[in-house]
């Protein structure tokens, strides 16, 4: 392991980090070093015999420890946008101090805000008030200030990601396809999907870890065919084998959106600030689950606003840049990385089956209290 | 054990089982509180958790304590389970071992062994064996209340969030089982109380690349009765146990331990409401606490004596061995071959 490069990546219980750990362990590439912020989450990335250390971005001498002798750095670590912002800013510091190598930095497509047509890199940033695409513009921002000092970062700019392991655009709509209450959005779902399968991505990481085009920049990360929402949505639909999505009518849709607007508003201060009092209710009274339960339900069958100005989003995220510096090219079209995805939510039970297969009818909001410790995994 | 004075016991491990589950149940004595010693070899760790429960006495290692307690709980990593006890048992304490006993039958087969050897005891956490409903499935069964059993199946997965302070869990250096051992622990430990046997494992899959596997799937038989389990710690499954014999079929969730529902061939659906004191874990660690101080001052049989476990641990031991790895569609394109 002497002249061995040592990878370091952050976030690495995540979706995109814990592929990229996946990935490295599996091909081969080098050494390894998985950081997690907490053990209780290493149940993934345990069952490859990898490296694993604890750091949580925002505790600087966790990272000094957990970075010390790495050749480079894919930082795939999120949070709130405190975390996003400052917790890079720890991880440049700290990197550029090290002398690391090459730093790839996980950022977002969200950072050129609510645009459309084919959007390029020189497009510039944009505010939009959302936490998550406001907090990764002044992540990339210390991006380039490290840079300028000497360290040699790059940036990418994925979009939709889906595959195993993801949640939002993977799990979540197989939750909401199987509930029977998701339907296509006409126009309002007429909007680019930039989507992309999650070892797409991690090639792009790996091209942007190794390749000397790649410091000092930034690049755009998407799929290989441009495809709308709708068709997402009939696409994986139909690979679960359900019945045709119904088409919702776009008024509807967007009043029903308005109307749980503040349900899920409320829903979430009050998990944030009585979590215990809830859990002691939704533990000993069925009445307070079938509520909870149902409030969860038509919450995540509700899309959110800002979800239907998503699919009705009409920018094409351009790879050119990737594809010419990089070489970058993606492989997986929607229908092979929706057959591998599919497999996999079969294989761990996020399927509607028959109960003597294990599997479960829907995934209540929130975990059982028991001796496996805390009851408070509420899904996300 | 002086007279009239509480038992002096030691709680050796101060992870977040003994923080969630014994300290609150020994927190409910003073007595025993007062007189009980902290051990772990994390100082910061073992210092907070006295702290947070007013205990005096801490320290960092167990060998300061042996021949100076009553009992001890041992409630370290699992590979530890092992020789602990045994040290513990040769200096004539009474142990009181979380689960899983051991990782292997011959390790078990010893803390057994010693026990009996010092004239003392060693009894097992294994929590479910408490449960009113396990208990009355056992009776049932016993009692041929659905006929012979045919086919049992049980399937357990939560996303681990066990707020494991040393993540020994995932040390690779001192274990590479995971959920087969964790929760198996539980799991086939029920079924081979139920059965009143040792089924043979048919196959065993699991996930492993090389640390400890997440989700296991095993096949086992017994004297004609097909038995399938599914445990993950990355997914919740049904979290539930059927078990269909020839004259009726019993479903329940696994942690539903105050009742016992009974199909009959004919459909008829009849729930069988048991009574039980305990309406939460901390109820159970209670119990379990209480049993280990009689047994200690008062001679009593322990709950779950600890070679009552072994075909369990015989049983994962065995799986483990057989085990190989699941077809994985969405590693085969990262170059991971088939299987082990």
């Amino acid at each position: 392991m002497a002249n061995e490069k040592t990878v370091f990546v952050t976030g690495a219980t995540g979706f995109i980090g814990g592929r990229v750990v996946e990935t490295l362990y599996l091909s081969r590439s080098g050494h390894v070093r998985a950081g997690i912020k907490r053990w209780s989450s290493a149940a993934r990335i345990a069952r490859f015999p990898v490296e694993m250390v604890l750091c949580d971005i925002m505790d600087k001498e966790q990272i000094v420890q957990a970075m010390a002798g790495a050749t480079s750095v894919i930082h795939c670590a999120v949070g709130e946008g405190d975390v996003i912002i400052q917790g890079t800013k720890n991880l440049l510091e700290v990197a550029l101090r090290l002398g690391v190598e090459r730093f790839v930095h996980l950022s977002t497509a969200e950072v050129y805000g609510n645009v459309s047509g084919k959007v390029d890199e020189t497009f510039p940033y944009q505010y939009t008030g959302n936490e998550y695409g406001d907090s990764k513009i002044e992540a990339e921002k210390l991006c380039w200030e490290y840079c300028e000092k000497g360290l040699p970062v790059t940036v990418l700019r994925p979009s939709i990601v889906y595959g195993p392991f993801g949640a939002t655009w993977t799990i979540g709509f197989a939750e909401r396809f199987q509930s029977g209450n998701w339907g296509i959005f006409k126009d309002y779902g007429e909007g680019i999907c930039n989507l992309i399968y999650i070892d797409d991505l991690v090639s792009a990481i790996l091209l942007a870890a190794r390749h000397e085009n790649a410091v000092g920049e930034a690049f755009n990360v998407n799929g290989p065919e441009p495809i709308t929402w709708n068709q997402y949505f009939q696409k994986f639909n139909a690979a679960l084998g359900l019945p045709e999505l119904n088409e919702m009518h776009p008024a509807k849709s967007k009043l029903k959106s308005v109307v749980m607007e503040p349900v899920r508003s409320l829903g979430s201060y009050l998990l944030n600030h009585f979590r215990d009092s809830i859990m002691k209710g939704y533990m000993r009274y069925d009445v307070v689950a079938r509520v909870i339960k149902q409030a969860k339900k038509s919450v995540n069958t509700t899309p959110a606003l800002a979800e239907l100005n998503l699919y009705n989003r009409h920018a094409l995220y351009l790879i050119s840049k990737a594809q010419d510096m990089l070489g970058y090219s993606p492989k997986f079209d929607l229908d092979a990385g929706l057959q591998i995805s599919v497999r996999w939510l079969e294989h761990h039970g996020f399927l509607l089956q028959r109960v003597e297969d294990g599997c479960q009818r829907s995934r209540g909001p929130i975990s059982v209290p028991s001796d496996r410790g805390t009851p408070l995994e509420v899904d996300g | 054990m002086s007279p009239g004075n509480a038992p002096r016991i030691a709680i050796i491990g101060c992870g977040a089982i003994a923080e969630s589950y014994y300290l609150p149940a020994i927190a409910r004595r003073p007595s025993v509180l007062e007189r009980l010693v902290l051990v772990d070899s994390n100082q910061a760790r073992v210092q907070e958790v006295a702290s947070a429960f007013n205990v005096p006495n801490y320290l960092c290692d167990y060998r300061e304590v042996l021949n100076k307690v009553d009992g001890v709980i041992i409630a370290v990593p699992h590979h530890l389970h092992h020789p602990i006890s045994m040290d513990f048992l040769a200096a004539g304490a009474h142990v009181l071992c979380e689960k899983p006993l051991a990782e292997s039958v011959a390790e078990a087969n010893e803390m057994v062994a010693q026990a009996k050897r010092y004239g003392v005891t060693i009894s097992v956490n294994n929590t479910r064996r408490l449960f009113p409903a396990y208990s009355k499935i056992k009776e049932l069964l016993s009692n041929g209340a659905i006929g012979n059993p045919l086919s049992l199946k049980y399937f357990e997965g939560w996303r681990f969030d066990w707020p494991t302070a040393s993540g020994f869990y995932f040390n690779t250096k001192t274990s590479r089982k995971g959920v087969l051992l964790d929760r198996g622990a539980h799991v086939l430990d029920a079924i081979c109380w139920w059965l009143g046997g040792r089924p043979k494992p048919i196959s065993s899959e699991n996930d492993s690349f090389g640390g400890p596997e997440a989700v296991a799937h095993i096949s086992l038989e017994y004297n004609g009765c097909a038995i399938e389990v599914k445990l993950s710690w990355l997914s919740n499954l049904q979290n539930k146990y059927i078990i269909s014999g020839e004259l009726g079929v019993i479903e329940n969730g696994v942690e539903d331990w105050w009742v016992v529902p009974i199909t009959s061939k004919s459909g008829k659906t009849e729930t069988i409401k048991l009574k039980s004191k305990e309406k939460d874990y901390n109820d159970f660690a209670h119990k379990m606490v209480a049993n280990f101080l009689d047994v200690i001052s008062r001679h009593e049989k322990p709950l779950v004596p600890a070679s009552e476990v072994i075909p369990s641990i015989a049983l994962i031991e065995e799986c483990y061995k057989t085990a190989t790895r699941f077809r994985m569609p969405w590693y085969e394109t990262l170059g991971a071959p088939d299987g082990k």
